[in-house]
């Protein structure tokens, strides 16, 4: 910042808890005018907290802001952020991929446009002097779903740029937050990005840009602010600053082992081997699992891992691979959920609403729906047995329910979770794969569904948990592969298994970055 | 007894008693014709065929499809009842089956469209039921055919037990079926998922496909019989003879899945709400009011059933 200038926002003291538990700690952040502004951070540092109380949608419990020097009152009301120079650009785009180019950009620009009559040629007319203006080539007319991923994110962009200029009558040009616009682009497009984020600060626009990728950070911004468990590490000038220095910002130094897996025993019976894989991201993955073991996946945003248990369950197609459990041999292409069940595997979906449970449904209809046809007749259904088996199921897996009759959307997230466990692991499968398994669910839960886990590996079966949470990998998995690009980029095995570990491997430079 | 088990209760009967209490309001004030066995029988008889309709459209609905074809359907496959028996002099045991697999057939051609092409069940049927009309009106000269075989009658409406024509123990017996095969069949609970959690149960191993596909083929063999026993009911086909019964099918399986098992289409649900229905445009007619009360009663009975059903549960959202 150089002094005597009125920065573009200034953040002090900014700390909003939610239960007791503070996501955000007097977190201090400064963004000057025409600069960009690196943001970064795990899972969980507080990044999208901050981020969702810039945008109005929580209410911090203390703190200031301040827009070009003049005071705005927290929480900003929904919608009123633009009217103080601000708009955000989220990782979805908000953009409704059925309607046109034109539709998207003036959604919701309620200020200037006409309720009453909508001038469809002036509006394009408009459209196309903006994106001159941009240097972005757009065709009013064209359907959003027709552009490339990059051309929707630089619509969204320009969009939000739009926007913030009504602004530019109290004098400032406004600021964009850029909350991971990357993570599904190529590598070219990321640099397009960036060139016409950085046309964007030469008006005078400031940029909040939110990354995992610490490389794009190093890359694009001027400075960047590191954030863990809520407070502000530190702010970088990063043309003054190492790579290493802020990889260690990000993760910090644990000092103890939160490890609750015991080593991994040799067992007799053939290992899992899953060869050639590859799927919409993922592409050529082999990998071994033994009887017993945990394997964790992880990676960045973006990098694939969380493909690959619906890949192998047959829930999302497989472009090639082949799986070998058990002395069978399964084409992935042709995998189904059907056959994969019978092969014995279970696919514990993340989506716990959609994918997981009916949740109009009850219990046992839930539960016992595996069942049906296979280890129960199909014929007759006797409703006391399957009130009994899911009753025992219920038991095991310590679901606290009233009844097995109960619809499953009454129950907390930690017991709808525990209950679809139960549902799969009844079948006794020798493949368990785990995507997010213990996403949105406390820590006492949590606790139960890691000792299932364990169990479960003790009696023999494979576990493959996808997940973002490095702490989890260190308390449960065996051995841990980290993606990047759709391949595997590292792996880790035994103590070496631990979350500064595995986020070092994660934000280490890729091979594609460095061959830019 | 809890008290919420007392509300899920009142609100599984709460149709049922106000059936009863529309029938002592009604008897009360016209005990001589409406408080009469004959006017009953004839109630059961002559509605079997919109209960075997909407009982045709639980099957779909459950699997979370719509198919607006059923009561044209039923237009179709009676008026092609009637051309074979009528004029053509083809015998009942080559009639019937001939029926059922153009049925059978409809739903097949409902459940290619929609899955394979991915076109929404609503928009489908909906011109496959238009086309069907067409058809029917085509074949039919847009005239009533009559002059059906008489041993049709004789099994539809002549021969009665208890008073009650025997097309009734038809629908009854189509509602022990389906109420069976929804409650008590892995089928069953198959259709359930497939209409409430469609991605659940394609991840534990439905074939949602083909579940669907099947539920269109029960629909469409469930508008032939109603379009059997409709010929039979009236020895006679008419070309619009299903389009009145279309929206009162709805409305009865809508107002079904508020009683009985409530939250859920059902078989007995669906019996009961038809029953009600007409039980209460019978009443309102022996009263003296004109042909508009059926509307009125049918579509009123149905919002308001359904925002009182919705009361007694709490205002919960419902995805039917």
């Amino acid at each position: 910042m150089i002094d005597g200038t009125i920065p573009r926002l200034a953040i002090k003291g900014l700390s909003k808890s939610f239960g007791g538990v503070r996501a955000l700690s007097r977190a201090d952040l400064t963004v000057d005018a025409a600069e960009i502004h690196g943001l970064l951070g795990k899972n969980g540092s507080g990044k999208s907290t901050l981020i969702k109380i810039l945008s109005g949608f929580h209410a911090p419990d203390e703190g200031t802001l301040e827009i070009d020097g003049r005071p705005v009152s927290l929480p900003i009301p929904l919608g009123q952020s633009e009217a103080h120079g601000l708009a955000f650009v989220h990782q979805n785009l908000g953009l409704l991929a059925d309607a046109t180019v034109l539709e998207n950009l003036i959604a919701g620009d309620h200020g200037r446009l006409n309720p009453w009559h909508i001038n469809w040629r002036a509006e394009a007319a408009r459209a196309r002097v903006l994106f001159d203006e941009h240097h972005l080539r757009l065709d009013p007319g064209m359907a959003v779903s027709d552009l490339s991923p990059v051309k929707r994110a630089q619509l969204a962009i320009v969009r939000a740029a739009d926007r913030v200029r009504a602004h530019q009558a109290h004098g400032g040009a406004g600021l964009l937050v850029l909350d991971e616009p990357t993570p599904f682009l190529p590598m070219e497009d990321v640099h397009e990005l960036f060139a016409m984020m950085r046309r964007l600060t030469a008006r005078g626009i400031g940029i909040i840009f939110v990354s995992h990728d610490i490389d794009e950070v190093m890359e694009v911004t001027d400075r960047a602010t590191v954030l863990r468990d809520g407070h502000v590490i530190g702010s970088f000038v990063t043309a003054q600053t190492a790579r290493a220095q802020i990889v260690e910002a990000i993760v910090g130094r644990s000092l103890t082992s939160d490890r609750i897996v015991q080593d991994l025993m040799l067992r007799s019976g053939p290992a899992t081997h899953v060869q050639n894989l590859s799927g919409h991201t993922v592409r050529d993955i082999t990998l071994s699992i033994a009887p017993g073991e945990i394997l964790g996946l992880t990676g960045l945003i973006g990098s694939g891992y969380d493909e690959v248990p619906y890949l192998l369950s047959g829930a999302a197609p497989a472009r090639s691979g082949h799986l070998d459990l058990s002395g069978d041999r399964h084409d992935l292409p042709r995998m189904t959920p059907t056959a994969a069940i019978d092969a014995g595997i279970a696919l514990i979906p993340a989506d716990r609403q959609k994918a997981g449970l009916a949740l109009d449904l009850s219990l046992t209809e839930n539960v016992t729906l595996p069942l049906l046809g296979r280890q129960m007749s199909g014929a007759l259904l006797n409703h006391r047995r399957l009130a009994d088996k899911t009753a025992a199921v219920m038991a095991r897996f310590a679901v606290k329910a009233e009844a097995p009759g109960q619809a499953a959307s009454e129950l907390s997230g930690g017991n709808q979770q525990k209950l679809v466990l139960g549902k799969w692991l009844q079948l006794g499968p020798r493949l368990v794969l785990l995507d997010e398994p213990t996403q949105g669910i406390d820590v006492g839960a949590r606790r139960e569904i890691y000792d299932r886990i364990i169990e479960l590996c003790a009696a023999g079966a494979s576990v493959i948990c996808a997940t973002s949470e490095f702490e989890q990998l260190e308390m449960i998995a065996h051995r841990v592969l980290v993606f990047d690009r759709g391949r595997i980029k590292a792996e880790l095995s035994g103590s070496n298994v631990t979350k500064s570990a595995i986020a070092e491997a994660c934000y280490q430079e890729s091979r594609s970055h460095a061959s830019v | 007894m809890r008290l919420s088990d007392l509300a899920y209760q009142a609100e599984r009967f709460g149709l049922v008693i106000v059936w009863i209490a529309v029938i002592a309001v009604f008897g009360a004030l016209r005990p001589d014709t409406f408080l009469t066995w004959s006017n009953f029988s004839t109630i059961f008889g002559s509605e079997a065929v919109l209960v075997i309709v909407t009982l045709g459209l639980v099957i779909p609905l459950t699997a979370g499809d719509f198919d607006l074809s059923i009561a044209q359907t039923l237009t179709f496959t009676s008026m092609l009842t009637a051309i074979m028996s009528a004029k053509m002099g083809v015998a009942l045991d080559v009639v019937i089956p001939v029926t059922l697999a153009a049925g059978a057939l409809i739903g097949v051609i409902n459940g290619t469209i929609t899955l394979y092409f991915r076109v929404h069940s609503l928009i489908v049927t909906l011109g496959v039921g238009t086309f069907l009309h067409g058809v029917t009106l085509w074949i039919s000269d847009s005239q009533t055919i009559g002059g059906v075989s008489p041993a049709l009658m004789q099994y539809v409406i002549i021969q009665r037990f208890f008073g009650i024509p025997i097309s009734f123990y038809y629908a009854i017996g189509l509602a022990a079926l389906i109420w069976y095969g929804l409650a008590y069949t892995a089928f069953g609970q198959q259709l359930l998922f497939t209409g409430r959690g469609r991605e659940v149960g394609r991840l534990t191993g439905v074939a949602v496909g083909r579940v669907r596909l099947i539920s269109f083929v029960a629909s469409g063999m469930m508008g032939a019989i109603a379009g059997l026993l409709y010929t039979g009911t009236t020895g006679s086909a008419n070309p619009s003879s299903g389009t009145m019964l279309l929206l009162p099918a709805f409305a009865a399986a809508f107002l079904g899945a508020t009683c009985i098992k409530p939250g859920r289409f059902n078989a007995w649900g669906s019996v009961v709400a038809v029953y009600f229905l007409v039980t209460g445009i019978n009443g309102l007619s022996v009263l003296g009011f004109r042909t508009f009360v059926q509307d009125l009663f049918y579509g009123g009975a149905l919002i308001v059933a359904v925002m009182v059903s919705q009361l007694i549960s709490g205002r919960k959202e419902r995805n039917l």
